[in-house]
């Protein structure tokens, strides 16, 4: 700092001061009847501003003061930010605004007068040594506007017109503005040419070449003027822009610093010229001042190194941090919002800073109805009160989110509220957690006596089944066990009984106790859950050991309750068949002992009949050759006794012929032989027979065979044996009449009928025919010689063969024996 | 000029039948009461047919049948058993074991010696007539 620059601010320090005090002192003297006009003051230096005394300052404010003083007003000033001077303003609460650039659009909601008292552009300043010489040097910055302002509208014109891409963040005043750019914070800011030219300096900034919007500034009144000031602000403005020495120009000289020379009153001149004697004995002094000086600000050099650092530090601590990070003015505006923020809301700085917090990051209500934008008007009124906080917030895309705030207030100078620090941390997933408890617990309660009743009735039924299965398990005949790991978990009284053991004494034990040895132990395990493994159940029937020692023999029946793991659990029911194996062992010798006994009967069959035979053999041998008169001639005495002996003989063996006939089929030893025979000799040789017999008894023997009848395979001496069997009966049963044979042939069929005109039978008696030993009417059986055998062989012959004997009769007048018997594919007609 | 017939059969009455209405046929019996002397018969005379019982004491007749067939001199003799069919299978077991057929016991003193010469060579039987 040179000596020279020095004594000149001094100077304007001291006009400054002069004037000032003089303009103060002008409202003093007015009258106590003036118009009372109410102004409002914002910081925007030198066009108007807070001086460090408290009192407003500046260029509009110069000129308002003159006018009022002129035209008898009284005036009263309001202090804000531009934007709530504006709000006041609107809304009627104060009367003049100055320092407002007309638009259509404010036109709308305020009253402009005509000549305007300022001409203005805004300008672009940056730090010392920018790159910055065209607009299009702007893109890619981060540049800060006066939120709600022309420029503000101007500039995003602009820099759409030039299709730049630029971060327009919008701040609530130019101090702010020029303090963020000198941080660094920003690249650029904006600011209309008064302010920039007065204060680019003090924080390093210089004007750059962009300049753009020039507009003409008015004072702003209430919409439709209701003091009538607007005419008279006219009128003086046309006044002093007249006359070149008038206020006006003054007070563009004194608060434009370039317009400004040394061009002091003359007082002062003097005041000066005495002390520059005083200057020039300094001047010695000034060199080891300045020496002191330049000490100092290295000094201060440092210290401002420092804070930077710190605030570097404290600045990335806000964008990095993992919290929402806000400042808002206690109007509600955002003026300021960290990168998580920015993330978590969804919005970026330039779309939210200097908006309203209601509407954009808190709405108007909660989801449970509480209203929120009071309850934001309570916190900006005493941030104390609400130092933690949990409310409900809003994403841009409309997602509610809860949030829990810690919020500090930030006091300016004077102590009032400048802005609240919010610090907010998302709680909503917790928030959601304690919500789904409380709503969980709620329905619990609820619910908590059904529940209660519903658990006493299930506890009782279950108890029932319990009562049930504990009845069955204890009273079952069988042994019931439960098994896990190869040992007895539970078991009913009946196991305990069945294997010897006293109460209680198999409960834990191993089954090893079963076995009688290690091995038996583990084959019989190996082979059980093998099959349990598989699903299924194990039936297996095993000697187990008594607790004595002795062996005994149960039925197992095992099955796992999970397949998977059969060790784990399975349940077995064991019955014990010591008894039942008894009995059947007893039934199976007792079997053995009669297969024993039937080979010995059948033995015995064949040695009876050879034996029977052999004497027969003689008897009817030596008979026959007697009374062929081999031996010499016989008197007829004689031939009819030998005639006797052969009947009587013959007979014992037809007698003997069918008990062993009898026998074989019923012992199933009866084979039958299968050639194939001419049918027709046979029949007929039957037939010649019994013709003897016929004959005796003077029954007419009828024969009809059939012309086809040709060849049959089967036992021929069977066959023959049957067909004499049923003539034979035929004329025995029969004393007059006929007995007639007939034999005709189907597809498949020989069909053979015996038919006779005998006493025939009883329904009643027709069942039994068949049946061994049963002769019918007993009153006969002396007359009809027989051992009743006969038809029940000749039926098993014949069912042998594949056919069969069915018989018809009708008491006293006959009966009709009729055999089918199956052709051969080979047999020939 | 052959005419002899051997006949193995263990009853004495039943053997005296058949020797009775065999030599009134004009043939030439010799007996044996039992299969063993049966065999020896057989081998000493070379008879024209051999009858046989098919239940005997000692030696059982289908192990004599056998025994009879295995040598040569008596390979062309015909043997015929005499059956009381009391066991089953008994006629195809001694038909298998040499048998050329059988007759039914008890016999019929009418057909018994027509029925032996059924099963005798056709030439002996002519040169007998």
């Amino acid at each position: 700092m040179t000596s020279t620059s020095r004594l000149a601010r001094l100077g304007l320090l001291l006009a400054q001061l002069i004037l000032t005090v003089c303009l103060l002192l002008t409202p003093l003297d007015a009258s106590a009847d003036e118009r009372i006009v109410t102004v409002g003051v914002y910081e925007n230096p030198p066009k108007i501003f807070t001086a460090e005394s408290g009192k407003p300052a500046g260029i509009f404010i110069d000129l308002i003061e003159h006018i009022a003083s002129s035209e008898g007003w009284q005036v009263r000033y309001v202090s804000g930010t531009w934007g709530a001077i504006l709000d006041h303003l609107a809304k009627g609460e104060i009367d003049l605004v100055p320092d407002v650039a007309y638009t259509a659009d404010r036109a709308k909601s305020y009253s402009f007068h005509k000549v305007p008292a300022l001409s203005s552009w805004f300008q672009v300043y940056a730090p010392k040594g920018n790159t910055i010489h065209t607009v299009l040097d702007l893109n890619g910055l981060r540049i800060l506007v006066l939120e709600r302002s022309i420029q503000q509208e101007a500039f995003i014109r602009l820099s759409r017109g030039f299709g730049l891409n630029i971060a327009v963040v919008p701040v609530p005043d130019y101090t702010t503005m020029f303090e963020t750019v000198a941080r660094g914070e920003a690249d650029a800011a904006v600011t209309n040419s008064f302010y920039g030219k007065m204060h680019a300096k003090k924080y390093g900034l210089e004007d750059t070449a962009v300049i753009f919007e020039p507009s003409d500034l008015f004072y702003a009144a209430t919409k439709g003027d209701p003091k009538q000031l607007l005419a008279s602000i006219d009128r003086q403005l046309a006044d002093l822009k007249r006359n070149h020495q008038s206020a006006y120009y003054a007070s563009l000289k004194r608060w434009t610093a370039e317009e400004v020379r040394l061009k002091l009153p003359l007082w002062l001149q003097l005041a000066g010229a005495g002390v520059v004697g005083f200057l020039i004995i300094s001047l010695v002094g000034s060199v080891i001042l300045r020496h002191q000086v330049n000490t100092r600000t290295r000094e201060l050099h440092k210290e401002k190194e420092a804070l930077r650092a710190s605030e570097r530090e404290y600045r990335q601590l806000v964008m990095l941090a993992n919290s929402i990070i806000l400042r808002w003015t206690p109007e509600g505006r955002i003026t300021f919002l960290n990168e998580f923020g920015q993330r978590f809301f969804g919005y970026t700085a330039p779309e939210i800073l200097g908006r309203h917090m209601v509407g954009t990051l808190v709405p108007e209500q909660e989801s449970e109805g509480r209203d929120l934008r009071s309850l934001i008007q309570e916190i900006s009124a005493d941030p104390r009160k609400y130092e933690r906080n949990i409310n409900e917030n809003v994403r841009r895309d409309g997602e509610r989110v809860w949030i829990d705030w810690t919020n500090k207030m930030v006091l300016n100078e004077q102590g009032q509220i400048r802005e609240i620090l919010s610090i907010g941390s998302d709680i909503t997933a917790r928030r959601q957690a304690e919500e789904q408890i409380r709503r969980l617990n709620e329905d619990l309660q609820r619910h908590a006596e059904t529940l209660e009743q519903r658990v006493a009735e299930r506890t009782a039924e279950l108890a029932a089944i319990s009562d049930e299965q504990r009845t069955i398990f204890e009273s079952a005949g069988s042994g019931i066990v439960l098994l896990r790991q190869r040992k007895i978990v539970r078991c009913n009284r009946k196991l305990e009984e069945i294997s010897g053991y006293g109460p209680g004494e198999l409960a834990g034990q191993s089954t090893r106790i079963w076995y009688a040895d290690d091995a038996a132990y583990e084959a019989g395990g190996a082979l059980v859950y093998a099959q349990l493994a598989v699903g299924k159940t194990f039936r297996r029937e095993q000697q187990l050991m008594r607790k004595d020692g002795s062996l005994f023999w149960v039925r197992m029946s095992l099955r796992a309750f999970d397949p998977d793991n059969p060790l784990q659990g399975a349940v077995g029911i064991v019955e014990d068949i010591t008894d039942e194996r008894e009995a059947a062992e007893k039934l199976r010798q007792a079997m053995e002992a009669a297969q024993a006994a039937d080979r010995i009967k059948s033995a015995f069959l064949a040695t009876m009949s050879h034996e029977l035979r052999t004497p027969l053999n003689s008897i009817i041998g030596f008979t026959g050759i007697m009374l062929q008169g081999l031996t010499g001639p016989l008197n007829p005495e004689q031939h009819k006794q030998m005639s006797m002996v052969q009947k009587s003989s013959r007979h014992l063996l037809s007698l003997i012929n069918d008990v062993l006939d009898i026998s074989k089929i019923e012992a199933g030893q009866l084979h039958l032989a299968s050639a194939a025979f001419a049918l027709r000799p046979s029949i007929e040789k039957m037939v010649s027979l019994i013709a003897p017999l016929a004959e005796q008894k003077a029954i007419d023997l009828q024969v009809d065979l059939a012309a086809e009848i040709g060849t049959i395979t089967t036992d021929q001496r069977r066959l023959e044996q049957v067909i004499l069997n049923l003539l034979s009966n035929a004329v025995k049963f029969t004393e007059q009449g006929r007995v007639r044979i007939v034999c005709r042939l189907d597809d498949h069929h020989y069909i053979l009928t015996v038919t006779d005109s005998g006493i025939g039978m009883r329904p009643e008696e027709i069942p039994n025919l068949f049946q061994p030993f049963h002769q019918i009417d007993t009153g006969l059986t002396r007359k009809h010689e027989g051992t009743g055998l006969g038809l029940s062989i000749c039926q098993k012959i014949i069912n042998l063969m594949g056919g069969s004997i069915e018989v018809t009769s009708q008491w006293g007048q006959g009966s009709d024996f009729t055999v089918r018997l199956p052709r051969q594919p080979g047999d020939r007609v | 000029m052959n005419n002899r017939l051997l006949v193995i059969e263990d009853n004495e009455q039943n053997l005296y039948l058949m020797r009775f209405l065999l030599e009134k046929s004009g043939f030439a019996v010799i007996g044996a009461e039992d299969g063993k002397k049966g065999i020896e018969m057989a081998l000493q005379y070379a008879p024209l047919g051999i009858l046989l019982d098919i239940q005997l004491p000692e030696m059982d007749s289908y192990a004599v049948a056998a025994e009879l067939k295995k040598h040569r001199a008596l390979a062309h003799v015909p043997i015929i058993a005499v059956t009381s069919y009391a066991m089953v299978g008994d006629r195809e077991q001694i038909l298998a074991a040499g048998a050329t057929g059988y007759i039914e016991k008890p016999i019929n003193p009418e057909t018994f010696v027509a029925e032996i010469k059924h099963y005798l060579p056709k030439d002996k039987e002519s040169s007998n007539a």
